[in-house]
């Protein structure tokens, strides 16, 4: 290399080392943010992860995109947020499975794909209860009748889940520890063959985000029993609570929040929080997830942090009582 | 029934709108392309695109994602055919003798073929979609785990009819097969199998990589260590067109695979890519000239691209009829629904006619712009084979390992492809076919899974595949096929599967 070109390329790199010490300043966002969803596109996390994307941009005024980071239920997506920069250009829409994948990761004994303080959490979207539905035809008017009879034939009585430890297992498996029954459970691969299932008949049961079964149950085909909220889901005012019924250790939601990783530095939260909380108010994300039929739950800050904390406990419990399938 | 003309009338009136027409178009167009692109399938297609439709209307939403997922299949036998690279999961048939067909210089003749087949099956199988969506839907969802598990069964029997060599060998490379199928996360224990720290192996090797590197990278590799380069192929145009003795041959087994694809796709799952499996079986076995099979048989062309088209309007019964994600595909095309308030469910065709009958109407013209968007490009497509091959090879090389990339953004992905594709080398080396390892690695998680969800249901009682009518009945009729197999076996002492490798040993060297 020559002299004068080794001059050249000192000073590029001094222009370089300047441009990012002045792009270490530039107010947060100054280029396009990343909204990772690790579920393919179609299902709940993508489906809640574009509105919030939307209505972002608009009052960041940087562009938000969403890319699906799909693989081994959602680990894969979570993974790669994880150990990505924590500078608020990478964010994380997560569903409950971001506090069962490293709980389960530890009952087997593996290296975690990620921990669960590897996030910071800027806000929840959405928390939906699940609900407990049976085929029309069933004998079980009401929950306590299911309960009832569950007591009397343990082990008899079938229940299809969108996957072992998935969201609809635990919300089956935290009501059985409540009411002290036990189910038959059939593993399916995702929430669709599962309620496929229950409709073909070929299970008895299954715990369900509303929003999916509302259409089979205004049909006729499903009946809803009970829900796992504390308090009752708006469409379907008729359906008590399991807490109203005596068992509030049943309590369980699909829930949809943003994160971000955790070092991320404060003021960027702040900044991110304030956009959530804007963006929520927005009637156009309003009427987005109005068609999703998913009532928005808008909680920020220690609120979030509370909830998140709760539920992975109830969460982390469940998966242990659950223990290991294959041991057994 | 003249509720149905009726109805079918407004659908027209809906498809026959210029935005309709439009997007139906463009769904075509973009499932064409998908279908060509190595390892791109319909489902990644149509999972790219979601996101575009949702500033659409419903209706033009659902006719241009259906459009991508027929097209695909449309699109899918083309690269089988030229360069043996299935260009989605249910045109793996394809690869075995429309490649073979290609290396004859019938390259013309198979795609056309495949083009008009899967045009008849789009159509006669939309006309049964019509008539027959209701009453079909609540049959469908009686096959649960136990009746697919009997399907499956079926399906691995497939497995025998694979190779036109020896029956050893081709078991031997099922065995291989059904071993990868087993990486991946135990979906009934959250057991992590074969992963070694990889969170990515937690969903398995993907059927896309495997099938790529066995087929598309392995040929490549075998054909560029020849010592003699192959020639150049030139087609010439009238050589373009199926003769008449290859259309007598394919007509049959165009209907056949049409309304076998049918049924089959109706049923909950992934099964149209079982449909093509199940096609080629059938046509071998009622073929009087079984031993051409592997050699370039038009039947193996005909049949597999027509049930795996027909398959797809299967698919969007009990979808329709009944809103139940029935499998991945339909499941996102309901969420596309969803997201335009439209709930998809038992009421649907009630509540929105227009949006029903518009979309079945939209899946005729979608077919005739298929067959008119195909035909012109078999002439187009065979001149890839004119490419001179160091230029022609790299470019393979690297759409499969961007098809590959492309489906789930993954770079283990690609490696898995890369190792498939030594693998794939080695084995055609050592005179191994390869077809039946990514059968049996399309069927082993499917299957285990299928057998062990029915002794979930039964509580560990086997009866459950016997007391139920459906897989009883599957699970006899393959029970007889093996009989019947054996008989003739035992009969003829030396068949024909035994004396074809040695007259074929020089070739695969």
């Amino acid at each position: 290399m020559t002299r004068p070109r080794l001059g050249l390329l000192v000073v590029t790199l001094a222009c370089a080392a300047l441009a990012s010490s002045v792009a270490a300043q530039e107010p947060y966002p100054s280029r396009p943010i990343t909204l990772v969803a690790p579920f393919p596109p179609g299902g709940v996390a993508d489906l809640t992860a574009r509105p919030v994307a939307a209505a972002m941009e608009k009052v960041l005024k940087q562009p938000v995109g969403v890319i699906n980071k799909t693989g081994a239920a959602g680990a894969v997506g979570m993974q790669f947020v994880a150990a990505s920069k924590p500078d608020g250009y990478t964010l994380l829409l997560a569903l409950s499975s971001i506090s069962i994948i490293p709980e389960a990761d530890k009952l087997f004994g593996r290296p975690p794909a990620f921990t669960v303080d590897q996030f910071a959490p800027v806000a929840l979207v959405s928390a939906d209860p699940t609900i407990l539905v049976v085929r029309a035809e069933s004998p079980w008017k009401t929950a306590q009748e299911f309960i009832e009879d569950a007591r009397k034939r343990p082990n008899q009585i079938s229940y299809s889940s969108s996957g072992i430890y998935g969201t609809l297992h635990m919300a089956m498996e935290l009501l059985s520890n409540a009411a002290g029954i036990k189910l038959r459970h059939v593993p399916y691969g995702g929430a669709g063959p599962a309620l496929t299932a229950i409709l073909g008949g070929h299970v008895d049961a299954l715990a369900s985000g509303p929003a999916v079964v509302l259409p089979q149950i205004k049909a006729g085909k499903l009946r809803a029993l009970a829900g796992w909220g504390d308090k009752r889901v708006a469409a379907l005012p008729d359906v008590p609570t399991f807490r109203e019924l005596g068992y509030p250790a049943a309590e369980f939601y699909i829930w949809a929040g943003v994160f971000a990783p955790s070092g991320t530095p404060e003021p960027v939260l702040q900044k991110l929080r304030e956009a959530m909380r804007v963006g929520v108010g927005d009637p156009e994300f309003k009427s987005a997830m109005d068609k999703l039929e998913t009532p928005i739950t808008f909680k920020q800050g220690q609120e979030f942090q509370k909830f998140f904390e709760a539920d992975a406990r109830r969460l982390a419990d469940g998966v242990r009582k659950v223990g290991r399938i294959e041991q057994k | 029934m003249a509720e149905t003309f009726q109805n079918l009338a407004l659908g027209f009136s809906v498809a026959l709108q210029p935005p309709v027409l439009l997007y139906a178009f463009v769904g075509c167009v973009v499932g064409t392309l998908v279908g060509v692109l190595p390892g791109v399938g319909p489902l990644a297609g149509i999972s790219l695109l979601l996101p575009a439709t949702f500033g659409l209307t419903a209706t033009n939403a659902i006719v241009m994602l259906a459009g991508i997922y027929y097209g695909a299949m449309y699109g899918g036998s083309t690269t089988s055919i030229l360069m043996r690279i299935p260009g989605e999961a249910a045109s793996v048939m394809t690869c075995i003798d429309g490649y073979a067909m290609a290396r004859k210089g019938r390259a013309g003749a198979a795609l056309a073929i495949a083009a008009i087949g899967s045009f008849i099956a789009g159509t006669v199988s939309v006309v049964a979609l019509m008539l027959l969506a209701p009453p079909l839907a609540s049959f469908a969802l009686r096959f649960g785990p136990p009746e697919y598990f009997a399907l499956l069964l079926l399906g691995l029997l497939v497995l025998a009819y694979m190779s036109g060599g020896s029956m050893v060998k081709s078991l031997a490379m099922a065995m291989v097969g059904l071993l990868l199928g087993m990486v991946g996360i135990d979906q009934m224990s959250g057991y992590f199998r074969f992963a070694y720290g990889v969170v990515e192996l937690g969903d398995g090797l993907g059927v896309v990589p495997i099938a790529v590197g066995l087929f598309g990278i392995a040929e490549v590799l075998a054909t560029a260590g020849q010592e003699v380069p192959p020639a150049v192929l030139k087609p010439k145009l009238r050589e373009l067109l199926p003769s008449r003795t290859e259309w007598r041959e394919s007509m049959m087994p165009i209907g056949r695979g049409t309304v076998l694809g049918f049924l089959i796709g109706i049923i909950p799952g992934s099964a149209h890519i079982i449909s093509s499996f199940v096609s080629y079986a059938v046509e071998r076995r009622l073929s009087r000239h079984p031993e051409e099979f592997g050699q370039g048989a038009v039947a193996g062309v005909a049949g597999p691209e027509s049930a795996n088209n027909s398959a797809t309007s299967g698919a969007f019964v009990p979808m329709l009829a009944l809103g139940v994600p029935s499998g991945p595909i339909p499941a996102v095309m309901l969420a596309a629904l969803m997201v335009h308030g439209v709930s998809p469910g038992p009421l649907l065709i009630k509540q929105s006619p227009e949006l029903f009958w518009g979309f079945i109407a939209s899946m005729y013209v979608g077919n005739l712009m298929l067959l008119a968007l195909n035909l012109p490009m078999v002439g187009l497509f065979v001149n890839v084979l004119r490419i001179p091959y160091p230029l022609l090879y790299p470019a393979i090389i690297m759409f499969c390992v961007v098809g590959v990339y492309a489906v789930n953004g993954s770079v283990v992905d690609v490696w898995i492809a890369l190792g498939m594709g030594v693998l794939g080398y080695l084995l055609r080396k050592l005179g191994f076919e390869t077809a039946p390892i990514v059968l049996g690695a399309i069927l082993a998680p499917m299957i285990e899974l299928a057998l062990r969800q029915s002794l979930a249901m039964s509580d560990g009682q086997y009866a459950i595949f016997v007391s139920r009518p459906i897989a009883g009945t599957l699970l006899a009729f393959g029970a007889l096929l093996v009989l019947l197999n054996l008989a003739s076996w035992l009969g003829r002492g030396l068949d024909w599967r035994r004396r074809i490798p040695l007259d074929e040993k020089g070739e695969n060297l």
